[in-house]
């Protein structure tokens, strides 16, 4: 008997519990963006010199790939304006994008390729679709890496620049690409909206 | 209303639950895929593996209802996210990726979760185990 009421108040705990965790991180994660902002960094900022001058280069002009880059680009424009709803919102169309894509014109090499990037795109555009905007900024992080090196392989008709912000995730930097010449930082949106250079012109 | 109560605790104990347990280990687990050094094999065994690998270990209260199932739900949750059993499997870019994502995870504690860190008070990692894994977990994903 004395068992069973323990295991009563067990249960009744682990059932607070769990209600309370979603608030917990939500509340978490707005207080992270400040510290973020504020953290002393410990790590050098990323080697910054091979990114000088304007490097120009060209890709092979495919159009296929289109869909995917507005839908990135939404997102990126999505996060500028600091706008979770946009965000998830461009991050859904991102996941009609790669269903739409038409994969029977990649050849044999760039098919395994461009399951990988589909499949952790995929990942990424759900997790920003769900989540609160930190947590997307750091999935954009990485669906960022996805499209630029989609775009390496099966290239682009449109002119885009590649941009590097050395300041976000405490220092450590991170790259986007961008359809304008002007600097808008997705990362640090409204922060720090001018954050960034331009490494690489594509077309 | 005890009595009740009662009827309904012991009632739910006869739903069943499948149980996470696995007796294959696979050649893609993490373990055997990457050397791990002992304290982080630890660490992700004792705060990770419960939710995110093939075999969770099921102390007395966690074979008990209403426990049971929530704990059922964030192992399918949590091993669809990340499975260590399996890690082997991922492409090289989903690996990266879940390396990331679990230097974030850990940095910002919302791993382990924090229902889970409440009943489970040694699962939760203390700053130095913190600064441990992010470091290791660092230098394997630039070297991926
Ligand atoms: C009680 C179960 C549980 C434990 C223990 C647990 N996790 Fe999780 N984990 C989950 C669930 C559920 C999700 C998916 C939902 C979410 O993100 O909250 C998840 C998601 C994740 C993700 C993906 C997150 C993202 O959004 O990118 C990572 C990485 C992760 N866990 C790492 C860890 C690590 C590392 C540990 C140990 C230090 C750990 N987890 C312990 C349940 C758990």
């Amino acid at each position: 008997m004395k068992k069973t009421i323990y295991v009563i108040a067990f249960s009744i705990l682990f059932l607070s519990a769990c209600k309370n965790d979603k608030k917990q991180t939500e509340s978490h994660d707005a207080s992270m963006e400040e510290t973020n902002m504020h953290q002393q960094d410990e790590h050098s900022s990323m080697d910054n010199s091979s990114m000088q001058g304007d490097l120009k280069s060209t890709t092979e002009k495919n159009s296929s790939s289109s869909e995917i880059i507005d839908a990135y680009l939404q997102l990126k424009n999505a996060l500028t304006e600091d706008s979770k709803d946009k965000a998830a919102e461009a991050g859904n169309k991102i996941l009609t994008a790669f269903s739409n894509f038409d994969m029977t014109k990649l050849s044999d090499e760039q098919h395994m390729t461009y399951m990988e990037i589909m499949e952790n795109s995929k990942e990424h555009a759900e997790h920003i679709i769900k989540s609160p905007i930190d947590h997307q900024r750091e999935h954009f992080e990485e669906l960022s890496k996805d499209v630029n090196d989609l775009i390496e392989l099966i290239g682009t008709d449109k002119t885009l620049y590649v941009d590097f912000c050395p300041m976000y995730n405490n220092n450590k930097g991170a790259m986007w690409l961008s359809e304008t010449e002007t600097i808008k930082n997705p990362y640090l949106g409204s922060n720090m909206p001018t954050c960034g250079n331009i490494q690489k012109k594509i077309n | 209303m005890l009595f009740f109560f009662l009827i309904v605790f012991v009632g739910i104990q006869l739903v069943p639950t499948n149980h996470n347990q696995s007796s294959v280990i696979s050649k893609t687990e993490f373990n055997n895929y990457i050397v791990v050094p002992k304290n982080i094999q630890n660490i992700l065994k004792n705060s990770c593996y419960d939710c995110h690998s093939n075999n969770t270990n099921y102390p007395w209260y966690n074979k008990i209802q209403p426990a049971s199932w929530f704990l059922e739900k964030h192992i399918n949750e949590g091993k669809k996210e990340l499975n260590f059993s399996t890690f082997g499997d991922y492409s090289k870019r989903k690996q990266k990726s879940k390396l990331k994502s679990i230097i974030n995870q850990i940095r910002d504690d919302k791993m382990p979760l924090k229902s889970y860190t409440l009943i489970h008070r040694n699962t939760k990692l203390n700053e130095l185990q913190k600064k441990e894994v992010i470091e290791w977990f660092t230098k394997l994903k630039d070297s991926v």
